[in-house]
């Protein structure tokens, strides 16, 4: 069964324990798509969680570049995709998402929609949306545990 | 002695080949329909990042194009990183192949070393200015926004960079809002012209040092089209101008700010731009007052190397030749390539 689950961020200030309470529920899980119009906030969260993480590197928009990888000391690197420039799933193929998505590293995907048949069913996703008093509100839900 | 390097870069959209002569270009050519149906090969549908599709019409097209025989050339050059690994694994092993093959020295290129030192291109029947060291440039693109101290050919040193979008993409994404289409940075260049650039103002990113933030500017851009359409549904329609001017102001202003911070506090008057956003005119209008005002010399590239290209890796190739500073085969391409 999924469990779903639903956060406040009222300021800047809030970030940094919604990231902490997202890892908390989802430890043990790896994938996570991140939902979320223009400006919502995802590459801020995905900064703020990949702090968490103990990335040594600073995180900065991976619109661009489609992937970004930040060094973790100790650990596996963490990868940072955004495939708002993705026109079609081949282009997915072609530049090995699946390889990454299998290799058990932290992936955290922004624009996630045109990958949704290769995300596995662990795969958790996040919802970001923007208030009219410019709050956040973020949810997301846990796949079941089988 | 003459010296010729052929280049391949295909660290992310395009695959490029160029062929450079003792520091003059002979050839620079990106993968397009052109080059498949000169190379008299199928003509297949232009894609991003089709790097294998495109390797050998490219490279072959850019040899014939040089005048140059396959045994006059003395090494080869490639992009190594940044970039996407799988499109970077593409122009490295033809690169190594290439030069197994021909028993030839094989030099890696680090992308955005490449990016500056394109201002060391030399073209036959130009004027060809080359910088002095030191040399101070601003590398921004969709990808990146660094300041950059380069001390001789071969080494380079960051002093600033953005802590999250690149300058590209704030033009990108604003424009994306305005219903321009993506990549909107040319178009929002074109609509500024006709616009009023002090008709609204939006707010800059306080960052310390020399670092840059745009991530602040997309948001504030969105939520001010996202207030003012709420008053007049056509708001964004009638004031396309406007907004695309005013808009290329503040990202100029942003950008000429920590130029101008970085440029007083190092001290150094060689002064360039360099990657996609060089190609902005706004970004080059406000570097050539500022060069006015303060005695720079400044060097504004060809808009043919402000988009990923192998010239600025051939050139970057052939001065790392001059000093022999070659690679082994077994190494590999890097995702992450810091300066």
């Amino acid at each position: 069964m999924q469990r779903r689950k639903l956060l406040k961020v009222r300021t800047l200030n809030n970030l940094p324990a919604a990231a902490e309470q997202l890892l908390n529920d989802a430890s043990g899980f790896r994938i996570f798509a991140i939902y979320g119009g223009m400006g919502a906030g995802k590459t801020t969260f995905i900064k703020e969680i990949c702090h968490h993480l103990g990335a040594a590197d600073s995180v900065t928009s991976p619109t661009f570049t489609l992937v970004n990888e930040y060094m973790v000391p100790g650990a596996d690197s963490i990868c940072h995709f955004d495939f708002y420039r993705i026109n079609k799933i081949t282009e997915l193929y072609d530049f090995g998402f699946e390889e990454y998505i299998d290799s058990g590293r932290y992936c955290f995907i922004e624009w996630p929609e045109i990958s949704e048949e290769l995300l596995p069913d662990e795969c958790v996703a996040v919802w970001i949306t923007t208030e009219e008093d410019e709050s956040r509100t973020i949810e997301y839900t846990l796949p079941g545990i089988t | 002695m003459s010296v010729t390097i052929l280049a391949i870069e295909s660290s992310c959209d395009d695959t490029s080949a160029a062929v450079v002569r003792d520091g003059f270009l002979l050839s620079n050519l990106i993968a397009n329909q052109d080059v498949h149906r000169q190379y008299g090969g199928v003509v297949p549908e232009l894609a991003s990042r089709a790097h294998q599709a495109n390797i050998v019409p490219v490279v072959d097209t850019a040899i014939k194009q040089a005048g140059v025989k396959s045994d006059e050339i003395d090494a080869v050059a490639f992009t190594r990183g940044p970039g996407l690994l799988g499109s970077l694994l593409v122009g490295a092993s033809f690169a190594k192949g290439f030069a197994v093959a021909r028993k030839l020295p094989l030099i890696e290129v680090n992308h955005l070393h490449a990016h500056v030192m394109a201002h060391w291109i030399s073209e036959h029947g130009a004027e060809n200015r080359l910088p002095r060291f030191p040399f101070l440039c601003l590398l921004v693109s969709g990808g990146h926004t660094q300041i950059l101290i380069i001390r001789d050919h071969r080494s380079i040193e960051q002093i600033g960079s953005t802590i999250d979008d690149a300058a590209g993409e704030a033009f990108d994404k604003c424009a994306k809002v305005m219903g321009l289409g993506y990549p909107g940075g040319p178009v929002i260049d074109r609509l500024a012209a006709e616009g009023d650039s002090a008709k609204f103002s939006f707010s800059k990113p306080v960052i310390k040092d020399l670092d840059y933030s745009f991530s602040g500017l997309k948001t504030s851009f969105l939520y001010f089209l996202r207030d003012r359409l709420k008053e007049d549904p056509d708001f964004v329609k009638n004031n396309l101008n406007h907004l695309a001017a005013s808009l290329q102001r503040t990202i100029v202003e942003i950008l000429m700010n920590k130029l101008i911070k970085a440029a007083d506090s190092t001290g150094i008057l060689e002064i360039g731009i360099a990657g996609g956003v060089a190609a902005n005119s706004g970004l080059r209008k406000a570097v050539t007052r500022e060069a006015e005002k303060r005695k720079w010399n400044i060097f504004l590239p060809a808009m043919r190397y402000t988009t990923d290209n192998a010239a600025m890796i051939a050139i970057t190739g052939y001065y790392k030749y001059l000093s022999a500073d070659f690679s082994d085969h077994d190494i590999t391409p890097l995702a992450r390539y810091n300066l």
